[in-house]
């Protein structure tokens, strides 16, 4: 079959690295790129003797693909951003490549640092605790790098994947163990160690390659949480042409993949959705108080505004740290919208209320699981207690 | 899935020999009763439980019991009965009444209980016993045809059924079987049968199923099930007084040549008919010593049958054999390609996008877009990540991926209170089959439950 040569050449070198070979220390790092290459040959040894073709490495994958839209637009936004900043201290604007190609300076790097470290991490781990490489990090190593704000000095980006692949993830077990989303909390871990890197107005625009003053431009939210208004119309945040994020200010590049999580299936629509309606409904609520401008926003610029979409759409509907019972997955995203509009509005100390908000969720996840699985085991037991009755 | 059987039927009634293996029925410790050399006639004893010697395994032919195979441990694994007519002798007067009838030839083993799915106590009394009257699991054999001929066997047998409980006798079919307009002929003589018609995609047609929709098991109740064929089965014998285990099996897969029906009685061997129909694999290297010609033969259907050897018998529950190629074979970047050939719940490849129509109009995609199906596993075991796929195959009031982890930590409390008596391993084998984390969840299921029956006994 096609690319026989690669596979006689990893049959080769194989022994090497299993038990008994030069190398048998390497043999998770090994595996981790012989399945990489090769979906290897293992066959059922009995119930369904015929699987379904999607794996792991397949799903992880389509969640990479969905993310891409966003990290494109989040490549030439970035070099906007500079260049509209520049253009205000009376520079020339960029060219449309330019943006990208300027924006794609930027995160490749971050991108780079991600993988690095946090692969690291779990192969060492996998080499440690003898299994195979999980790709759990494919994922993460990806949203990371999108989230953070673009001036993040890389060192600070590599504690804080370390720090979130060891703290959040491997001590409790690794993969599918965790009860923190991976990539939040690294977020979290720079928006509490480094607060001066993490907001105000400076970080958020990349600087000149050559070095001039630090540009500045405001969030939306920014903006809010002082007491203004937005600069920036609707139509721009949902488009995306804000200062933000890396990767996350774009609602319709951030659509773009929800549609492909939902099609594929990957995601949990009812994850998504409840988070949209809980910060819609709680959005609502502050336009019928109206105390003051925040509160009097429409409700759906919450939606386009910060990561509330970004945080719906790829860390909301993580399928380790969320809900996992249907009904637990309603109450767990109406409750993360609605606390990210909360935190918002009345706690101008945070801007950006969504990481916060799925991180205490991601808390109270098991506890809603917990109390709608006691809620069959109730409904079982009371039919039992029919049962015998009738018999009686 | 490709190479399904079609309506047409080979008589394979003349097959020389026959057994029953002990493996098949869940629990049983067997008391072998014959040695080699021993001349049986058909529903003559060739072992027992061990707990219950009523309950007799009987041979479905006359012969001379040809060998007694055992395994490691001197684990009996099948006790084989060459066929001879010349065996045969007049049928042992039987007694008057039915469930003694049944024990005595051996036709009560086809009794399965739930929970636990051994075969049933005849002391217990069962809160209904439920038939399914179709198969919709994957190449599944059409019952209607298979027990085409044999429907008055079949309307008798549910008579006598539904004697044995005091509950109901639910019966299921697909909307328009001609089995559902034979037992509505009967229905008026039979006062506690109810009939139901069930639509649906598979697991539909599995009697676990039908029990959560119709009377769920609660914890220390019991239902009982049979198989349609073992039901005619029973038909003959209150209407004759012979034990006659006759059954039509499908034969179907990929890697057979002309899928279709055989006559056969119960327990008889394999080998004829898979060297006969076999096609040989694409991929030469044998995976295991039971796989021919790189092929994997099971015993039942894709999803929860068993794994057989070329020279084994049909199962005793069985009424399928599937031949699929192995798929031990290394896909480049299967991951990452995408897939016009894979099959998958989930619409992560291409495959997912060719509307199903396309497939069953025309028949006329090029092989490259038919999705292959083989035991290649397409993935390594994972933890379980992704959550709330399961309940999407699932049709039960139950959490299927905590009643799974439930039994992985063994905590019989937690497995009661999440409903594991209401569950058979096969009812999972949609939830396995979807499975993105490759885990095995049907022996789970299996040991968990077997640790229950034995800590209850």
């Amino acid at each position: 079959m096609q690319m026989n040569g690669l596979r006689n050449f990893i049959d080769k070198i194989k022994p090497t690295f299993s038990e008994g070979g030069k190398f048998p220390w390497l043999s998770a790092t090994f595996g981790g790129f012989e399945t990489f290459a090769f979906t290897p040959n293992k066959v059922t040894k009995s119930g369904a003797h015929v699987r379904d073709a999607v794996d792991m490495k397949r799903a992880m994958i389509t969640v990479v693909i969905a993310l891409i839209p966003a990290l494109l637009f989040g490549m030439w936004n970035v070099g906007y951003q500079t260049s509209c900043a520049l253009m205000a201290q009376g520079g020339e604007a960029f060219s449309f490549l330019y943006c990208f190609w300027f924006g794609f300076l930027r995160l490749v790097p971050m991108i780079a640092v991600s993988y690095i470290v946090g692969l690291g991490i779990e192969f060492t781990f996998a080499q440690i605790r003898g299994h195979e490489v999980y790709e759990g990090y494919l994922v993460s190593g990806f949203i990371i790098p999108m989230i953070v704000p673009v001036t993040t000095p890389l060192w600070q980006l590599a504690l804080a994947v370390a720090f979130a692949v060891i703290i959040g993830k491997e001590v409790f077990g690794g993969t599918g163990m965790n009860f923190l989303n991976p990539a939040l909390v690294a977020r979290a871990f720079l928006f509490f160690s480094y607060p001066t890197h993490m907001s105000g107005d400076k970080v958020w625009i990349a600087n000149d390659l050559w070095g001039s003053d630090a540009l500045t431009g405001a969030t939306p939210m920014g903006e809010l949480a002082t007491g203004g208004n937005p600069s920036a119309s609707l139509l721009d945040m949902v488009i995306g042409t804000i200062p933000g994020c890396t990767c996350e200010t774009s609602f319709i590049a951030i659509a773009l993949g929800a549609l492909i999580l939902l099609i594929s299936g990957i995601a949990s629509w009812r994850t998504m959705l409840a988070v949209f309606v809980g910060g819609g409904a709680m959005g609502l609520l502050f336009n019928a108080i109206g105390a003051n401008a925040y509160m009097q926003l429409p409700f759906y610029y919450h939606f386009v505004m910060g990561g509330f979409a970004f945080g719906a759409v790829f860390m909301a509907t993580d399928p380790v740290t969320s809900a996992q019972t249907n009904c637990g997955k309603w109450i767990y995203g109406l409750l993360i919208g609605a606390f990210a509009v909360l935190l918002r509005v009345l706690n101008p100390a945070y801007p950006e209320g969504m990481m916060l908000a799925i991180l205490l969720m991601n808390c109270f996840a098991p506890i809603i699981d917990h109390c709608v699985i006691a809620r069959n085991i109730k409904m079982r037991q009371r039919r039992a207690e029919a049962g015998k009755e009738v018999k009686a | 899935m490709e190479g399904a059987a079609v309506l047409r039927s080979t008589d394979a009634r003349n097959i020389a020999t026959y057994a029953i293996k002990p493996t098949d029925y869940v629990g049983l410790v067997p008391r072998l009763l014959v040695a080699e050399g021993d001349i049986v006639a058909a529903g003559d004893v060739l072992f027992c439980d061990k707990k219950d010697e009523r309950i007799r395994f009987c041979s479905p032919v006359a012969g001379r019991v040809k060998a007694v195979v055992r395994g490691e441990k001197r684990l009996l694994l099948a006790v084989v009965v060459e066929k001879d007519d010349a065996c045969e002798k007049a049928p042992a007067p039987m007694p008057s009444d039915l469930k003694e009838q049944m024990l005595q030839c051996g036709l009560w083993t086809m009794v399965r209980q739930r929970p636990f799915g051994t075969v049933a106590n005849p002391d217990n009394a069962p809160k209904a016993i439920v038939v399914s009257c179709f198969d919709s699991a994957p190449l599944a054999p059409c019952y209607d045809f298979a027990l085409a001929g044999r429907e008055d066997d079949f309307t008798k047998g549910l008579e006598a059924l539904a004697t044995l409980t005091q509950g109901k006798l639910h019966v299921c079919f697909r909307n328009g079987q001609k089995l559902l307009a034979k037992a509505e002929q009967v229905k008026s003589q039979i006062s506690n049968m109810e009939l139901h018609v069930v639509n649906g995609p598979h697991p539909a047609g599995n009697v676990g199923t039908q029990i959560a929709k119709l009377c769920p098991i609660n914890k220390g109740e019991v239902v009982w099930t049979m198989n349609p064929q073992d039901i005619a089965t029973l038909g003959h014998l209150v209407k004759t007084g012979e034990y006659r285990p006759e059954k039509t099996i499908a034969v179907a897969g990929a890697k057979i040549k002309d899928p279709h029906y055989y006559r056969i009685m119960a327990g008889a061997c394999i080998e004829s008919i898979v060297k006969a129909q076999a096609i040989s694999c694409d991929y030469p290297n044998m995976v295991s010593e039971a796989s021919l010609c790189g092929n994997r033969i099971i015993s039942g259907n894709v999803l929860s049958g068993t794994q057989v050897a070329a020279d084994s018998f049909v199962g005793g529950y069985d009424s399928l054999l599937t031949i699929i190629p192995e798929g031990n074979y290394y896909d480049f970047m299967g991951w990452l390609m995408p897939g016009l050939d894979k099959y998958s719940f989930s619409r992560t490849f291409l495959s997912g996008f060719i509307p199903r129509c396309l497939h069953s109009i025309f028949d006329m995609m090029p092989s490259c877009m038919k999705p292959k199906f083989d035991t290649n596993t397409h993935g390594e075991e994972r933890p379980y990540v992704f959550a709330g796929n399961f309940e999407r195959v699932f049709p039960f009031d139950i959490y299927p991926l905590e009643l799974i982890k439930a039994c992985i930590i063994g905590d019989m409390e937690l497995q009661e209170n999440l409903g594991i008596y209401e569950v058979e391993p096969e009812d999972f084998a949609l939830c396995e089959f979807i499975d993105t984390s490759k885990t095995d969840i049907q022996p789970v299921i299996r040991q968990a439950l077997e640790t229950l029956r034995k800590e209850a006994m």
